[in-house]
């Protein structure tokens, strides 16, 4: 039976940057995963990540999956894909493995638990249907097989998940119909919703599913209006016409490999296993890292997989105590850049009423998905003056800064706490190279020239849909609410290769709808 | 410190501690039942459901039969929940001469109590279950034994022993019994409470040893650990036991599932610790491969579960079961090694009979503790 | 003692509820109102309901349904969810064919 100096079982982010972490110090690394490809989560999420550069952030989820493997491959770690860990057997440190087609079993000196998290289920009236799926399902589904998962689409949660997913249906040509939540408030990040909310996508807050009708497949949903102990109130059901009910309700970490090893384990939205700061379980030489130890996000699941191979390079003697000591404060701190902000574990369940800066946090924003227009002014990113400029609508505190990265004119500044909201400088000068509009993965930034003469303006904002409107077609400007408000004519339609992706469209408004249109529809083609 | 008083005090809710509670509530005995877990946390949630008289020691041969005979089949009506016994038969396939030897003396030993067990070769194999492979040469066909649901059997006795009125604590871990003026009387507990019956009945599989242990009784029995698989639902292909001479047992259970167990012999010293009740790396290897080789059909079938348990091994192969002579109070139910189901309730109708200081409808003479007083081998016993 | 451990707690009638007919584990098809009895019927713990009923013996082995049935039963028994233990997870992590877990090759 074949022993490493690591197994590590899953090959997600946390996995991967786990088993580059343990190679770098020379240890030979055995990295399991039931899929055919690596990446974990990854390699469907489409969307440009937070954070900041170290954090991999504006780089779309799947080219980090991508990079990480090819770090991995490099360092000789040995890849087993379609591997499903059947069974994990303590004290002998072994794993058995099953391939499809036979098993076998490896042992580690030291085993790095990385096996993620499953979304949740949430049982209601009608939920065996064909059609009610979780969103990540769909997710894979679109992203993954280029397959729509229905074509009027209710989705069921306001996390990131259901937003991240809720924009991705949009872009697969699926009708939203609406996002609900029995929460008071959207449970995600607000640039997130902005970018749904801008197609005209409704918010339903405390609102929660009462039945999915149809005898063969969904045919509709029956949604009703909650309390406060987030009961259904009688009389307030209304029925929406869809085909497909997504649930996102939260994960669930999966973590019976760890419960199966008989070490401690504690409640926490699901069972995981105690581990101390290094992701060290109570058994020697075994750790957790990444979604599996917690629910958090891909960044943050990256650098606890390095710590859990760094603690276990430095307890087998690869690295001396105060190596180690130095990269772990490292990897610590850029984890705890991470871990602040809006969203921040310890501000769970509170409601802020204002940023780190003072400024009143937008409820608009938390229970609608948009701005409301009298906000808009009260934020550091959101300025008004002559020539084109930046318009920043990033307005809750998340550890983020791509923005400042992108221009090279210095007109967008967040500073050394990523969490600040960014400042749009009214001292530099704006080249309309449209780098911050394209970098920034809330697509929260625009290019606003508020007088171009003829008492027009030129709006110009991130497009991640296609087909690309042509230049100087009609159209429609949508406010934040996605409602049309306006005509406009497209100007302009950038695809850059260093855009990534998000094409820049530039169109020409009414004068007084600089600061209110936000998004473009093309006419109907009656 | 609270006594809790009853006629009877069992301790293990398994299918002995449950249905011997139940029929103690039947003749009007209080009863209360001390659990260490959960309900039927031992061996008989665990075991793999065979509801067997043939290839067993003539000794153990009469509860067998009495419990196939005049309890199985009438479980159902009579708990409210459904045991899902099947008497379907049994048959336990070779493929060598020692295998057929085997099978020969089984046949010898059911022949003796007057179990019908034929020898099946060739063909006639194939008759009785066509999915068997041709490399089987020999088979023992039991149209008597067949199978039933451990996990709801055990807790359908529950449920209507505590409908009767029967007492249950769980989460009671015993740590010692207390002889009273010569009886053993108390039962004391981990957490200090104490409980107090005219008769103790100890079915709490191997945990039972060290129980009786506190007033110096003693039993040969030494813990070994098993494994079993268990499949998704399958269709349905034959509903009789199947074991083989290579050691593996299980049939086709209501639900369309196949559970089947064995094992290496290595548990004891590899991957799995004496507390601590976790599926080894092994067994689960060895039972597909055992049962894949004489019924090749089930080899393309998923499963989805494995689990263990400890049996009660004991070292002449049957159970203590019964009264301490000049000990009065406790009365034993311990080693049943590893095949203590099919006789269970017939076991706990005993304990029964004896706590309510009636003759056994069965007799268990052969049983009984004393056959281990001396190292010659009594007549008494072993004749 | 607690409160848990005592099987002999009265739990009075059961008050049927408009929900007992939403199947709550879907691999095995069990209803809220089979989960609810079954606790009636003397089933204190995720184990004994599973083992009686079924809820979570089914090809995800709990996965879905798991945190319900435990919501249900705490609920039906007057306490807080985490007093109800949780499934145990054994191997295989995924069904596996008896012929795949059966033909061992040895790793080099």
């Amino acid at each position: 039976m074949k022993r490493y100096h690591v197994i590590v079982i899953g090959a997600g982010p946390a996995g991967l940057s786990a088993a580059i972490e343990a190679a770098s110090h020379g240890m030979t690394v055995g990295l399991f995963d039931e899929n055919a490809r690596p990446g974990g989560q990854l390699f469907k999420q489409i969307h440009k990540f937070f954070g900041s550069k170290e954090h991999k952030a504006k780089i779309r989820g799947f080219r980090i999956g991508e990079e990480l493997l090819a770090e991995a491959e490099k360092l000789g770690v040995e890849v087993h894909l379609n591997s499903t860990v059947m069974g994990i057997y303590f004290p002998m440190n072994k794993i058995t493995v099953s391939n499809g087609e036979s098993t076998t079993s490896y042992s580690g000196n030291n085993i790095i638990l990385a096996a993620g998290a499953s979304e949740n289920a949430i049982p209601f009236d009608g939920w065996t249907l064909p059609g009610v799926m979780g969103a990540g399902a769909a997710q894979t589904l679109m992203n993954l097989h280029g397959v729509q998962p229905g074509k009027r689409i209710l989705m069921v949660g306001s996390g990131n998940v259901g937003l991240v997913v809720g924009f991705q249906l949009i872009q697969s040509g699926c009708q939203l119909e609406a996002i609900i939540d029995a929460a008071p408030k959207i449970g995600g990040y607000g640039v997130h919703a902005a970018k749904v909310a801008r197609t005209g996508v409704p918010f339903l807050l405390s609102h929660t599913i009462v039945r999915a009708e149809g005898t063969e497949s969904v045919t509709g949903a029956v949604i009703a209006q909650v309390d406060e102990y987030f009961q259904p109130i009688p009389g307030t059901e209304r029925h929406l016409d869809v085909d497909t009910i997504l649930i996102a309700t939260g994960l669930t970490p999966m973590s019976k490999l760890a419960e199966m090893t008989g070490c401690d384990m504690k409640e926490m939205g699901g069972k995981v296993p105690v581990v101390d700061q290094y992701g060290m379980t109570s058994i020697e030489g075994l750790y957790a890292a990444g979604d599996v130890s917690g629910i958090e996000e891909a960044s943050s699941a990256m650098i606890g997989g390095r710590i859990a191979a760094l603690a276990a390079a430095a307890k087998d003697g690869y690295i001396e105590q105060n190596e180690f000591e130095k990269s772990y404060s490292d990897y610590q701190s850029s984890l705890e850049k991470l871990r602040k902000g809006m969203f921040a574990k310890e501000n769970r369940g509170k409601t802020l009423a204002v940023t780190d800066e003072g400024l009143p946090i937008s409820t608009n924003l938390l229970k609608h998905g948009f701005l409301d227009e009298e906000e808009i002014t009260s934020y550091p990113g959101m300025t008004s003056r002559q020539g084109i400029h930046p318009v920043i609508e990033c307005t809750q505190n998340i550890p983020c800064n791509p923005c400042q990265d992108a221009c090279k004119f210095g007109c967008i500044q967040v500073g050394a706490d990523i969490t600040r909201l960014p400042i749009a400088d009214v001292k530099s000068e704006c080249k309309n190279c449209g780098m911050c509009v394209a970098a920034c993965p809330g697509q929260a930034i625009f290019l606003v020239e508020e007088d171009c003469g003829d008492h027009m303006a030129a709006v110009t904002l991130p497009y991640e849909f296609r087909p690309l409107p042509e230049v100087g077609e009609k159209g429609y400007g949508l406010s934040r609410r996605g409602e049309e408000i306006c005509p406009a004519t497209v100007l302009n339609v950038r695809l850059n290769p260093v855009f990534d992706h998000t094409a820049i469209l530039t169109i020409q408004v009414p004068k007084e709808m600089a600061m209110r249109a936000r998004f473009y529809r093309g006419s109907r083609k009656d | 410190m609270s006594v809790k008083i009853a006629d009877v005090i069992i301790i293990g809710s398994g299918i002995v501690g449950s249905s011997a509670a139940y029929y103690c509530r039947k003749k009007g005995l209080s009863v209360i039942v001390l659990e260490a877990e959960i309900i039927g946390h031992g061996g008989s949630s665990r075991n793999g459901g065979g509801v067997r008289q043939s290839g067993r020691d003539a000794r153990e041969l009469p509860l067998a039969m009495y419990a196939v005979k005049h309890i199985w089949p009438n479980l159902k009506e009579e708990l409210g929940v459904d045991p899902e016994y099947m008497q379907k038969g049994y048959l336990v396939c070779g493929y060598n001469e020692e295998h057929k030897r085997g099978i020969e003396n089984r046949i010898k030993v059911a022949a003796a109590a007057g179990i019908e067990m034929t020898l099946l070769q060739g063909k006639d194999i194939q008759e009785v279950n066509p999915y068997v492979s041709e490399h089987v040469t020999c088979a023992g066909w039991t149209p008597s034994d067949g199978s039933a649901n451990p996990l709801t059997a055990t807790l359908g006795f529950y449920k209507r022993a505590r409908e009767l009125g029967a007492q249950y604590y769980t989460h009671e871990v015993v740590v010692k019994l207390q002889i009273v003026r010569g009886s053993v009387k108390r039962v004391l507990t981990e957490k200090g409470n104490v409980y107090e019956g005219s008769q103790i009945i100890v079915a709490a599989g191997y945990e039972g040893r060290n129980i009786i242990k506190t007033v110096g009784l003693d039993v040969p029995v030494y813990p070994r650990l098993v494994d079993v698989i268990i499949t998704e639902a399958a269709a349905p292909m034959f509903d009789h036991m199947i074991g083989g001479m290579s050691g593996f047992y299980g049939h086709q259970t209501n639900h369309g599932s196949f559970v089947f167990g064995n094992s290496t012999g290595r548990e004891q010293t590899l991957g799995c610790y004496a507390d601590k009740l976790y599926s080894t790396a092994y067994n689960p290897a060895f039972i597909c491969n055992t049962v894949g080789v004489d019924i090749p059909a089930l080899k393309p079938l998923k499963i989805i579960r494995t689990w263990s348990g400890w049996i009660d091994m004991c070292t002449d192969g049957v159970p203590v079961i019964g009264e301490v002579k000049d000990l009065p109070g406790v009365i034993l139910d311990i080693g049943s090694t590893g095949h203590g189901f099919c006789p269970g309730p017939a076991v706990g109708q005993t304990l029964a009979e004896i706590a309510n200081g009636e003759e056994t409808s069965v007799d268990i003479s052969k049983l009984a503790y004393e056959r281990f007083d001396y190292a010659t081998k009594s007549k008494k016993y072993y004749a | 003692m607690r409160k848990l451990d005592d099987r002999n707690i009265d739990l009075g009638e059961i008050i049927p509820e408009l929900d007992d007919h939403i199947i709550i584990c879907r691999c095995e098809e069990i209803t809220k109102g089979e989960i609810r009895e079954a606790v009636h019927m003397g089933m204190f713990t995720m184990t004994e309901v599973k083992r009686l009923l079924r809820p979570g013996m089914g090809l995800c082995q709990g996965q879905t349904c798991s945190r319900y049935v435990r919501n249900i039963i705490a609920k039906e028994l007057g306490v807080s969810p985490l007093e109800i233990e949780d499934n145990v997870a054994r191997p295989p992590m995924r069904p596996i064919e008896l012929q795949v877990f059966g033909n061992e090759v040895e790793s080099e």
